[in-house]
């Protein structure tokens, strides 16, 4: 992997239509998201270069497998990175959804690994283990997916013993459907070493929370060593101008009550995520700024994805571009609201990426 | 009214496929949303509630497809199969919700213990018959809870929720849960249906033996319903001539019986060995032909007759107070069809004079 490796964005789906959504507390945020709205935002996304759009899961929201089969339907080309835990199903009949998913709207399913990062909500599923075992119980969950998809539906069967799981003489005859592969593209999510670990042994990439650069380079080398990617998953908040985007985060600030910062001081307590306790603290530091370009004041309103990247669409396209010289390629935003941010980032920032790299093959 | 289901149509099904032909053929396994959704749309028309989408190795995931299909379609039900070893009470729900969020009350559900150890253990499900049952109870148990809406908390033996909430609803103007169709022929089933299910579904019976099974659930308050196959014509000997050119198919191709039968030696389903074995008599009843089960499976049990005997023999299961269907037939969709436009109406003209119901 090197610094030609071409820069791929995506977007999270998870507030389309309601950019106050995460000012709530879980329990109090709508379970039904406007379908219209999560259309609009998907069509944008595939005029403005985005990839593909993240379908999270909780229990705050509805089921992401289903969800993108009705937004495959109703859109062209836009694809879906179908998160999972590996606690709520079994691995082969999600291989055998994510793979009936697949044949519907084909080509256009990707998947995201995580671990959770909350036991109390972990609990609502059945799903009693801490921290490490989860990325135990993971990585046994992500051998059987991935022994069934190499296998695809003519092949041997699938034998699996583990601590976790096991399969006797597995078979399923859906195929995963996509012109070149035979395996889903597999983005693993987390900040703590052992999901690092994971995605180099599982994974395509491994998407992490943006830090200062010193503390990025250890994961980015250790993924980039095996031939896998580093992302970020980041918000964004980019204007024509340097003045115009401070403007849009004193903005965001102002929208803000007091009772969203106790909402996140009492999420932050409940989390057992490394990712979110990391940013969480960096958010108390002096200095909103990590760097000249990531903002943190927004953290303690809406919580770690809240932490930004802020600037000029000069200033967000030269950031992105020293992290593709770093090796850090892939790019997950969200934005306050996500459609006009996704048409700065479409009109303003992406432009300038085709402009100074064309060998890069960005656009 | 009597309510009938039709069971979907896969891709590159054969107007006489058996379970070997049709476990052989890998293209069972890919959706065909344009000529699946054309087969609901006709079922639509014929007067069809809804479809069973079934669950299966050999076939893609129910819930998955009836999304798809009810984003093509306006109005027909979905019947999606469920199996409790394969996902979390929660995010079971969480998907049926989430359906009901974008198309409505359009699903309800077809609640299997499942019939095959040994394809069980291809999802990691190593459980025997009666353990799926007692885990099944606890998983509806766990679905009952959070269509009530409020917190759940659940300790048993198999799952175990603590403050369980989705902020997913049910949605429906009628209902505040799908309707829970429970399936099988044990007793087991049949207490598991009076306890959370809102029918019992079995195999048919002849209506002299089964007058006595249907007790329970009916004085309970839940329906009772029916799977069964459909070979009519506009005269008896013309479905009689259909019926075994079904079964001379079968014997040109001897591996079907026998993998059918080995099918059955495997199965741990009770009503799946004794509608087999009810096989050794060809007639249960004047209507009601065993066949083609030796050779299609427990479900092929077939209404054999002119369209007039057809609808005579499914009313008079209505009087004993069967009150659904769930119907097979080949070909799926001209026989569907054609229960559509000779069978339903001369029901539907008698029920209006009041032969329905006891």
């Amino acid at each position: 992997m090197n610094s030609s490796t071409p820069l791929r964005f995506h977007w999270s789906l998870s507030q389309a239509g309601d950019k106050f959504r995460r000012l709530r507390p879980a329990e109090q945020m709508p379970g039904i998201l406007n379908l219209d709205s999560q259309v609009e935002l998907c069509r944008q996304g595939e005029r403005y270069g985005i990839e593909s759009m993240l379908m999270a899961i909780g229990f705050t929201r509805p089921d992401p497998t289903l969800l993108s089969i009705e937004l495959g339907l109703r859109t062209e080309k836009m694809k879906f990175m179908i998160a999972c835990r590996s606690g709520l199903i079994s691995p082969a009949y999600w291989v055998q959804q994510i793979n009936t998913a697949s044949a519907l709207i084909p080509g256009r399913i990707c998947v995201n690994i995580v671990c959770g990062h909350t036991p109390h909500e972990l609990r609502y599923y059945g799903d009693f283990l801490p921290h490490d075992e989860r990325y135990e119980r993971t990585e046994e969950f992500l051998n059987v997916c991935r022994a069934f998809w190499s296998a695809g539906p003519a092949g041997l069967p699938v034998n699996f013993e583990g601590k976790y799981y096991r399969i006797e003489n597995g078979r399923l005859r859906t195929p995963f459907v996509a012109s070149d592969t035979a395996v889903p593209e597999i983005f693993v999510g987390g900040n703590s070493d052992q999901a690092a670990a994971l995605a180099v042994r599982h994974g395509d990439c491994l998407w992490r929370f943006p830090d200062r650069d010193e503390n990025l380079r250890s994961h980015c080398e250790l993924l980039n060593r095996a031939g896998k990617q580093l992302g970020l998953l980041v918000s964004l908040i980019t204007r024509p101008t340097p003045e115009e985007a401070a403007e849009a985060c004193h903005a965001l600030l102002a929208g803000f009550g007091v009772e969203a910062k106790a909402v996140h001081q009492q999420f932050a307590h409940r989390s057992d995520s490394i990712g979110f306790r990391a940013i969480y603290a960096s958010a108390t530091e002096e200095s909103e700024w990590l760097n000249p370009w990531l903002w943190t004041g927004a953290v303690p309103y809406l919580g770690p994805p809240a932490i930004a990247l802020v600037g000029s669409f000069e200033q967000v396209a030269a950031a992105l571009l020293h992290y593709q010289s770093m090796g850090i390629t892939q790019f997950l935003f969200t934005g306050w609201p996500d459609i006009e941010e996704m048409e700065y980032f479409g009109c303003g920032v992406l432009p300038l990426l085709c402009k100074t790299s064309t060998e890069k093959q960005v656009c | 009214m009597l309510r009938f289901h039709w069971r979907l149509v896969q891709r590159g099904e054969k107007p006489l496929m058996t379970r070997s032909l049709r476990d052989e053929r890998l293209e069972t396994a890919l959706p065909d949303l344009e000529s699946q959704a054309e087969f609901c749309r006709r079922a639509e028309e014929g007067g069809i509630d809804s479809v069973l989408v079934d669950i299966n190795f050999a076939t893609p995931d129910p819930m998955a497809l009836a999304t798809a299909l009810a984003c093509n379609t306006r109005k027909i039900k979905f019947i999606v199969a469920v199996r409790s070893g394969l996902i979390s009470p929660t995010l079971f729900v969480q998907q049926v919700n989430t359906f009901s969020s974008l198309h409505g009350d359009r699903i309800s559900l077809n609640v299997v213990a499942g019939h095959s150890p040994e394809e069980q253990r291809c999802y990691g499900d190593f459980l025997d018959h009666d353990s799926r049952y007692e885990r099944t109870r606890e998983f509806l148990g766990i679905c009952r809870g959070f269509w009530r809406r409020g917190e759940v908390n659940f300790e048993g033996k198999y799952f175990c929720i603590q403050g369980g909430r989705l902020n997913t609803p049910f949605v429906s103007e009628q209902r505040d849960h799908p309707e829970i169709l429970v399936a099988g022929g044990s007793e087991s089933a049949n207490v598991l249906a009076i306890e959370h299910g809102d029918c019992w579904m079995r195999l048919a019976d002849a209506p002299a033996t089964m007058g006595q099974s249907v007790g329970p659930a009916l004085r309970a308050g839940r329906e009772v319903g029916l799977r069964l196959s459909i070979i009519a014509a506009q005269t008896r000997p013309q479905a009689l001539d259909a019926a075994y050119a079904l079964v001379e198919e079968t014997v040109s191709r001897r591996k079907d019986g026998e993998t059918e039968g080995r099918f059955v030696s495997r199965s741990d389903s009770h009503s799946i060995a004794a509608v087999y074995r009810s096989a050794e008599k060809e007639w249960l009843a004047p209507c009601l032909w065993t066949g083609a089960v030796r050779s299609h499976g427990a479900p092929a049990i077939a209404l054999v007759g002119s369209h007039d005997e057809v609808a005579d023999a499914l009313l008079e299961y209505g009087r004993l107070g069967v009150s659904q269907f769930i119907i097979s037939g080949w070909p799926k969709l001209d026989t569907m069809v054609r229960f559509g436009e000779e069978i339903l109406p001369r029901i539907r003209a008698k029920e209006s004079k009041g032969f329905a119901h006891a």
